[in-house]
């Protein structure tokens, strides 16, 4: 069993080393000029954008369109979805009840450029952030609302412990199936009934297991004086550089390109 | 029901940053009936290649036989290969998901095809076996027992598929001395009874005491393979590999060191490492 959409890829390329701050920002940004691009050549300027941010970064391409596997369906769907069901334009194939029109060619086009841009972008940000980092930056960002009582410090810290359990879970999970699977369970065969009876014993022990380690955390946190946000230091403290501040100048350039063409 | 291991190779997640060998050339052959110590520091290939003994990991390269089936052939039936070759996984109690201690015994002989009897034949005999024999513990919760009864349980849930080879992954960790006593009791009461049976553990006391056969593992490779007399005569070997002499055969070394020549290399436990110091003592050979 492997994700590795987003997993963070290990490295120390200009887009690792940046602060994980204008990182989110600057990803918000590009998310923003996705919306806004409408025509060829604005998506054409986000694409050379990508590819540059990919360059720079030293991650393979192959390695990026691979994480776009699992979202492929979603873009068909879509595209094939917007083909069909937008009006207007120049007729093209007319077929019993089926009309396709420029028009509708065009926004499917567009939507599923739109959403592969998307991924391809939010996965630049995680792959080059680890999960601490990346949690680190969103406590920063939401830290002025803790003025009016938003728990950016809570959120935060349950944010990088969920993220931390996830490889945990994942091969304790991994673990058991090669345990019951030594005693004969099948987990790949049956009908859909019968495939959701054979999680059973996959999932018991999961939960059983993920609530004990909840409990030993807890009782870990608690004895080296946890005790929220409040006044806490950090070892690692974040930094804007000029890498960030050009990053930033960049990204501002791309979407005014973006939103005039 | 000798399994046949050659040229085992397996790699974890190959062509990625974060590829790993994890067996490198492996080639043995377990005959029945043995009982055999695999042992190496963590991270030496271990788990990975008790994994491939019953198909759970396939083979990268090279080949695992099992009675004569062949693991990497599509047409061989996984579920007779487990029939045969039973593993329990290190700290076995965390698998335990039924509501009674019986159902959960009862788990692998059901999904073997058997019928209601015979599993519940089989659980019983298992539990007896492994010393719960008291009917009354069977319809408890199995999250009710202790810790070396729930262990205890999640052998029997092996046992219980009557495997002519029991492979155990670090049987004894966690455990205080009287509970790792009875299962290195339960272990040598399953061999005699014509188990094959493969105990991986990185205790060296352990193994000097029960085994007949030692594997040693280091870096992905088998690097020791032989009797417990020969493999603790190649102290070097061993300590290469990140692994100490167990104690009585570190002194009988330290002995045999400072003159007494007499300590044959089989005193390795207490009990026959005694009467060869006093035999030594007695002849005067200092």
């Amino acid at each position: 069993m492997q994700i590795t959409i987003g997993q963070y890829f290990p490295g120390d390329s200009l887009l690792h080393r940046m602060d994980p701050r204008a990182k989110i920002l600057i990803t918000i940004a590009l998310i923003v000029g996705v919306f806004l691009a409408d025509s060829v050549l604005s998506y054409a300027a986000m694409f050379a954008f990508a590819f540059a941010m990919i360059r720079l970064s030293r991650i393979s391409v192959k390695y990026i369109v691979k994480g776009l596997k699992p979202i492929m369906f979603i873009v068909i769907f879509t595209f094939v979805i917007n083909m069909f069901f937008t009006t207007g334009g120049t007729e093209l194939v007319r077929w019993r009840f089926i009309r396709i029109t420029d028009s509708g060619v065009r926004a499917a086009s567009f939507m599923a450029l739109r959403l592969v841009l998307l991924v391809i972008v939010t996965q630049l940000l995680t792959l080059t952030t680890s999960s601490i980092a990346l949690t680190d930056g969103i406590e920063s960002l939401l830290k002025p609302l803790a003025r009016i009582g938003f728990p950016a410090h809570e959120l935060a810290m349950m944010m990088s412990i969920a993220m931390r359990f996830i490889p945990t879970l994942m091969e304790e999970t991994d673990k058991i199936m090669k345990a019951q699977m030594a005693r004969g369970a099948d987990f790949e065969s049956g009908s859909l009934i019968q495939r959701a009876r054979a999680m059973l014993p996959l999932l018991v022990p999961l939960f059983v297991s993920a609530f004990r380690r909840a409990d030993e955390l807890a009782l870990a946190m608690e004895a080296r004086c946890y005790r929220g946000g409040r006044g806490r230091t950090r070892m690692k403290q974040l930094r804007c550089t000029k890498l960030d501040a050009a990053g930033a100048a960049v990204a501002a350039a791309l979407l005014a390109v973006v939103a005039v063409l | 029901m000798p399994i046949e291991v050659k040229d085992l190779t397996h790699v974890y997640m190959p062509g990625t940053p974060f590829e790993k060998k994890a067996l490198d050339g492996v080639s043995f052959t377990l005959e029945n009936g043995e009982f055999v110590g695999l042992i190496g520091h963590t991270g030496s290939g271990k788990s990975t290649l008790i994994m491939h003994l019953n198909g759970l990991l396939k083979p990268t390269l090279g080949s695992v036989t099992v009675d004569g089936l062949d693991l990497s052939d599509k047409n061989v039936s996984l579920r007779d290969v487990r029939k045969r070759v039973g593993l329990v996984f290190q700290y076995p109690e965390y698998q335990l998901f039924e509501e009674t201690v019986i159902g959960d015994v009862m788990f692998g002989p059901k999904n073997l095809g058997l019928g209601a009897e015979e599993c519940r034949a089989r659980a019983e005999e298992a539990l007896a076996q492994v010393g719960l024999p008291d009917a009354a513990l069977w319809e408890k919760s199995p999250f009710e027992l202790s810790g070396g009864q729930k262990r205890r349980v999640a052998i029997a849930g092996v046992l219980a598929m009557k495997p002519g080879t029991l492979i155990l992954d670090e049987p004894t960790a966690g455990l205080d001395p009287r509970g790792r006593d009875e299962i290195m009791a339960l272990m040598r009461a399953i061999h005699a009874k014509g188990t094959t049976v493969v105990m991986v553990s990185h205790s060296m006391t352990d193994v000097s005491r029960l085994c007949g056969r030692i594997l040693v593992m280091n870096h992905a490779r088998l690097t020791l393979d032989g009797s417990p007399a020969d493999v603790f005569a190649d102290a070097a070997r061993l300590r290469e590999a990140g692994l100490d002499l167990p104690p009585c055969a570190a002194l009988a070394e330290r002995l045999r060191g400072a003159g007494f020549a007499g300590i044959p290399g089989e005193a390795f436990t207490q009990e026959a490492l005694a009467p060869a110091i006093l035999a030594a003592l007695g002849r005067g050979n200092v």
